[in-house]
């Protein structure tokens, strides 16, 4: 089994995130009200720190540094942003959060091949 | 050579000239590729290299940082064809990670311009007007800039316009002065030098922070020092095209001193015409009262300590029909950005920035 405890689910308030360490990944979880949600540390534009640049505002999440945005809880892109969030599964379980981590998920130079 | 550029299933192919960086070629040809600066300091124009050889240029430019080498990773704005290469059998592929996409339908295609510097005119101790006519009549968008290259001097400077005319082949700029710079010692070099005329390389229109009167925005307006240039070119715009029956402009321009102030007249003029729709504050960073000192500012409000402070200040929360417009030293825009979005809850989409730097 590859779950593994993030975080306890009153570490991340409604509609914010926080980046965790977890078995040497690093994550942002995000809590989107009715669960959570993990991604990446990086924005998949230019791999800004989301913990620096990310803004948490109505279920949305903007880089501050091009203004890109996805929805919080399905990681699509919306307007200017090109490319959705990655994401690993997540579940909470006795107050704690836990994330499925087979391998790290990064973000591609560029989508189309290697 | 031809530079080639895969994306999913599109294909885009361009001639770039030898020495022609390889962001102004792409852009002339038509496609619109990532940049934002234009100049190399941003990072935004990041490509990478999978087939053929480039001269990547600037090898100490600013937006280099983070570039991963072993990606062959470069800058389109300071990568150029090698002088070199096979010029008609040579082809290089490149990897380009965001989007090739238009910003609106009347996107402006840039391109390559000889331009003589003429009227040169000091606004203050450390800031130069100054007018390029060029070698042919160009349309811009207000808020865009263009990039220029001064004789003897390695690579372009971006420098937004203060003008704004539907067609033209007069742009006039505005420089405040950067200690050391190489086209900043040029400029003041030549405005002392009365009535000589210089021919500069130029390369435009650029930029993405521009305005148009079909969205149907009131304006708010943050500029810190230079920043004021294309938020001027955004203001007779909307002058011209009828835009303040409608709308109204909030204009928060910000400097250090009484010394540093410049525009007053022409935006006070502007005030004069539409009192009720047009707000200007001048925000002194260095004083806390104008008390003792010789400065008439007119119809024009004074605000001081940080210009970002006083415009979040002044911004009322939930405009969804105000566009915001961001112009100066990146620490001021970074400083007014999340809180735009947090606190005044203006979408991001209505956020338009140019970081000078
Ligand atoms: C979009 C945008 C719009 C701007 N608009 C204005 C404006 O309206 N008014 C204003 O006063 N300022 C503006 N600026 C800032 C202005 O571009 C800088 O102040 C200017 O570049 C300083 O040039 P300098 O030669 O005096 O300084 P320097 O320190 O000599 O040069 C600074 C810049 O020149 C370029 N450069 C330097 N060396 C090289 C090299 N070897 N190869 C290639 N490039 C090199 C780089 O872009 C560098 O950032 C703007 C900046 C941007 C990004
Ligand atoms: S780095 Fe996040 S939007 Fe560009
Ligand atoms: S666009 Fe090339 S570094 Fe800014």
């Amino acid at each position: 089994m590859n779950w593994k405890v993030a975080c306890a689910a009153g570490d991340v308030a409604v509609d914010s995130m926080k980046r965790f360490d977890v078995d040497g990944v690093s994550l942002m979880i995000a809590n989107v009200g009715d669960g959570f949600r993990a991604y990446p540390p990086v924005c998949p534009h230019m791999e800004e720190y989301l913990e620096n640049s990310g803004i948490c505002a109505g279920g949305v999440l903007t880089c501050d540094r091009h203004l890109w945005q996805w929805d919080m809880k399905t990681g699509e892109p919306q307007g200017p942003a090109e490319k959705p969030l990655l994401m690993y599964e997540t579940k909470e379980e006795g107050g704690e959060v836990l994330v499925f981590i087979e391998q790290e998920l990064e973000y591609e130079f560029d989508d189309d091949d290697d | 050579m031809k530079i080639s550029i895969e994306k999913k299933d599109q294909h885009y192919s361009f001639e770039a000239q030898p020495g022609e960086k390889l962001l102004y070629a792409g852009l002339k040809a038509g496609f619109p590729l990532p940049y934002e600066c234009a100049t190399g300091t941003c990072g935004t124009c990041r490509a990478r290299v999978k087939e053929g050889d480039i001269e990547e240029g600037w090898p100490e430019a600013p937006g280099k940082k983070g570039l991963k080498e072993d990606r062959r990773e470069f800058l389109l704005c300071q990568a150029y064809v090698k002088e070199d290469s096979d010029f008609n059998n040579d082809t290089c592929l490149l990897g380009v990670p965001s989007a090739i996409k238009q910003f609106r339908e009347d996107d402006l295609t840039p391109v390559h311009h000889q331009g003589e510097v003429r009227n040169w005119e000091r606004l203050n101790a450390e800031v130069l007007q100054f007018d390029v006519v060029l070698d042919s009549a160009i349309q811009f968008h207000a808020g865009q800039f263009f990039v220029i290259q001064a004789p003897g001097i390695e690579g372009f400077r971006a420098y937004s316009m203060v003008n704004y005319e539907h067609e033209t082949n007069t742009l006039t700029f505005v420089l405040k002065n950067k200690k050391n710079g190489a086209f900043s010692k040029w400029a003041f070099a030549q405005a002392n030098e009365d009535g000589e005329t210089k021919e500069v390389s130029l390369f435009g229109p650029l930029g993405r922070a521009t305005f148009h009167p079909d969205e149907a925005n009131n304006l708010f307006l943050v500029a810190g020092g230079s920043g004021i240039a294309g938020l001027m070119s955004i203001l007779r715009h909307a002058d011209v095209s009828g835009h303040f029956d409608n709308y109204s402009a909030t204009l928060l321009f910000g400097v250090r001193t009484v010394d540093d102030v410049f525009y007053l007249a022409e935006l006070n003029e502007m005030v004069g015409r539409y009192p009720n729709q047009i707000t200007v504050h001048i925000v002194f960073s260095d004083h806390q009262s104008l008390a003792g000192h010789d400065l008439d500012l007119g119809r024009l409000n004074p605000g001081f300590g940080f210009v970002h402070e006083q415009a979040l200040a002044t911004i009322e929360p939930n405009l969804t029909d105000t566009m915001a417009y961001l112009a100066g030293p990146p620490p001021m825009i970074d400083a007014l950005i999340r809180p735009l979005i947090l606190e005044a809850k203006l979408p991001a989409n209505k956020i338009r920035y140019d970081k000078f730097g």
